[in-house]
């Protein structure tokens, strides 16, 4: 717990210092003020520093108070569902353009269902899944003309 | 006068009011499920606008973020849950008039209320629409960078004991909206080689990301609670005249009071229905009922909510700067559609802001009627089990993220903000000024920069106007809010 408090603060912390640099070492403009695409972006990394700073002391304040939220977030089922939504939808964004729209999103949506809904609703999780992708199919593909896999 | 008979024609004709319905109904879906709320019900349903024509979705957009902030109460009283910050007032006699059986009459009255607040606020917006867009044609690249800096502020200034996370979440926003090809001088900025982000990063995915899929992961934490619900009986759905009596005053009280307070950025429905809450309570005859069912402890807030995002929509109709997380999303909406609000809207397009505002009195009627005969389809949606509810809702987040770019790119950024979102929520970060700063980021820079170079450098233009002056010291002093009132309740407990 303390390490994902301290954590955040030091993450962007670190990130202010990498967006200072990195727009430090943007190129300049040919046209105008030569340094205008660099000014906006060097003054939000030197603001997010020093906000980053201040969140980091009020931390290091609070460090033995607990955080609710961040223990529910590593008990139960919530870290797999988390990290399994994540994964299944990088799988998704993999397969939806060479597989297709429509089995795409039935493997997805059904994977997704059985996972939080668990196996043994499995009758609810198919028929969901079919009824929804194909309804999301018919709505966007052939009501809303939009071009899909 | 011929453009607002026009927009009243437009509005009546059957296809709009086919979509507001539509708009009405699905906003109320969405806006009730606990824990989305309306920010997330437009966020979702943006891609249905999609290949219709400009009027038509600007009245299914508005329809869904008026349906939503009717939904946002329904879970609150047959739940105890509130779809968003906005309808928690709801809960305090809503939940309560629900555990003696009158849940009906409780979804009737918070109807009704909304009803009225509605309307009012849709006759206060055509008052106050048209002077306020006059007034903001007189603003150059240097009072428009002074507002959005204003608006920021006012949002952080309202983030509670959080303000140090408000301000961070600005600036992420505000880097994030630096992404992309700078439109002044062509340079590509931390674009790291991928074409895709050359024209900036698509701050719907950044809003989809955050609002729709964020909501769903943090939502996770307690999926396994659903089980808890109880079913409510929802009883005779119609008020009492008793009932009506005591809110009839309050809702109209709290109208004006949620449109005024909707206007003021930064502010909206939460504040607006906390404020009539507490004022209600204050002025009324049976204080002690208060929290305990009493209906005038319903309607007020209701009223003043529904109010409140009718008057929301004249900051960022008029001059083009949401006052809300959830009017940033419409922001975000209506760009998409090709509607650049703001002053020039009301000089270039009258027909469609008097097409809105006729909309809004017709969408209001709709979802009184939506609200009161379908409440029992309502509550079936209701009882509809989370852990269904949430994967269509990831799904439907991808399809729509799809529509925006026809990109696979865009469905990892979706990730990385859903993910993003979840980390912000669990560590308190406020989510809307972040939301509001990618939205509006883009013009801030570009007007700060065009400020200067009309000034030739000189910072002198930043101060060199009356309004210029006048929205320093705004932000100035929503700054310091805060600590006045932190100073403030600090002497008052030292003096007891």
């Amino acid at each position: 717990m303390k390490l994902f408090k301290i954590g955040m603060p030091v993450f962007l912390i670190a990130l202010s210092i990498v967006c200072f640099f990195a727009s430090l070492n943007l190129p300049r403009a040919n046209l105008g003020n030569a340094n205008g695409p660099i000014y906006f972006p060097v003054g939000i990394s030197i603001f997010l520093f020093i906000f980053s700073v201040i969140y980091l002391v009020q931390e290091i304040k609070s460090l033995h108070d607990i955080n609710e939220k961040i223990s529910e977030l590593f008990s139960g089922r919530t870290p797999l569902l988390v990290i399994a939504t994540l994964v299944l939808g990088a799988i998704y964004a993999l397969i939806f353009e060479s597989v297709g729209f429509l089995v795409s999103t039935i493997i997805f949506l059904g994977l997704l269902l059985f996972l939080v809904n668990g196996p043994k609703k499995w009758l609810v999780n198919i028929s969901v899944t079919l009824v929804f992708s194909f309804l999301s199919w018919y709505a966007f593909s052939e009501l809303l003309g939009v071009s899909l896999p | 006068m011929d453009a607002f008979l026009e927009g009243l024609m437009t509005s009546l004709q059957p296809i709009n009011i086919m979509w507001i319905v539509i708009g009405g109904f699905l906003g109320t879906v969405v806006g009730m499920l606990p824990g989305l709320g309306p920010a997330t019900a437009v966020a979702v349903l943006i891609p249905v606008t999609f290949g219709m024509d400009p009027v038509s979705a600007l009245i299914l957009m508005a329809a869904i973020y008026y349906g939503a902030m009717y939904g946002g109460s329904r879970s609150s009283i047959l739940l105890n849950t509130p779809g968003d910050g906005s309808a928690i007032a709801a809960t305090f006699d809503g939940y309560p008039m629900a555990q003696k059986g009158l849940a009906g009459q409780a979804m009737a009255l918070s109807a009704v209320a909304s009803f009225i607040g509605g309307i009012m606020a849709t006759a206060g917006f055509i008052i106050l629409a048209k002077p306020l867009s006059e007034f903001a044609l007189k603003f150059g690249p240097a009072e428009y960078f002074l507002l959005m800096l204003l608006t920021l502020s006012a949002i952080i200034s309202l983030s509670t004991g959080r303000m140090v996370k408000g301000f961070i979440a600005m600036f992420i926003g505000l880097f994030l909206a630096t992404i992309g090809v700078d439109t002044q001088s062509g340079v590509y900025r931390f674009t790291f080689g991928i074409p895709h982000l050359s024209e900036g990063l698509e701050f719907l995915i950044v809003i989809i990301g955050i609002y729709a899929v964020g909501e769903v992961l943090y939502n996770f934490m307690n999926i396994d609670d659903d089980h808890k619900k109880e079913k409510k009986k929802v009883g005779k759905i119609w008020f009492t005249k008793e009932q009506w009596d005591r809110s009839k005053w309050p809702i109209l009280r709290n109208g004006p009071l949620g449109f005024i307070i909707g206007v003021l950025p930064g502010a909206g429905g939460s504040i607006a229905s906390m404020l009539s809450y507490t004022t209600e309570k204050q002025l009324s005859k049976h204080p002690e009922e208060f929290g305990k069912g009493a209906p005038e402890g319903l309607a007020a807030p209701e009223s003043s909510n529904n109010a409140a995002s009718v008057g929301a929509l004249i900051p960022l109709l008029t001059m083009g700067i949401p006052g809300s997380g959830t009017t940033a999303v419409m922001l975000g909406a209506l760009i998409m559609l090709g509607i650049r609000p703001g002053p020039l809207l009301f000089e270039n397009q009258p027909e469609m802001v008097w097409t809105l505002v006729n909309s809004m009195f017709v969408g209001n009627i709709a979802l009184l009627i939506i609200n009161i005969l379908l409440v029992g389809l309502l509550v079936k949606i209701l009882d509809t089990p989370a852990k269904v509810l949430y994967p269509i809702i990831i799904m439907l987040a991808f399809i729509g993220t799809y529509t925006l770019g026809y990109s696979t790119v865009d469905f990892f950024l979706l990730l990385v903000f859903g993910y993003f979102g979840l980390v912000l929520k669990i560590l308190d970060f406020p989510i809307a000024p972040l939301i509001l700063a990618v939205i509006v980021g883009g013009d801030m820079e570009q007007n700060f920069r065009m400020a200067l170079t009309s000034s030739q450098g000189s910072a002198s233009i930043f101060y060199g106007s009356p309004v210029a002056v006048g929205l320093i010291v705004l932000t100035a002093l929503s700054l310091c809010y805060p600590l006045i009132i932190k100073a403030f309740k600090r002497r008052k407990q030292q003096t007891e």
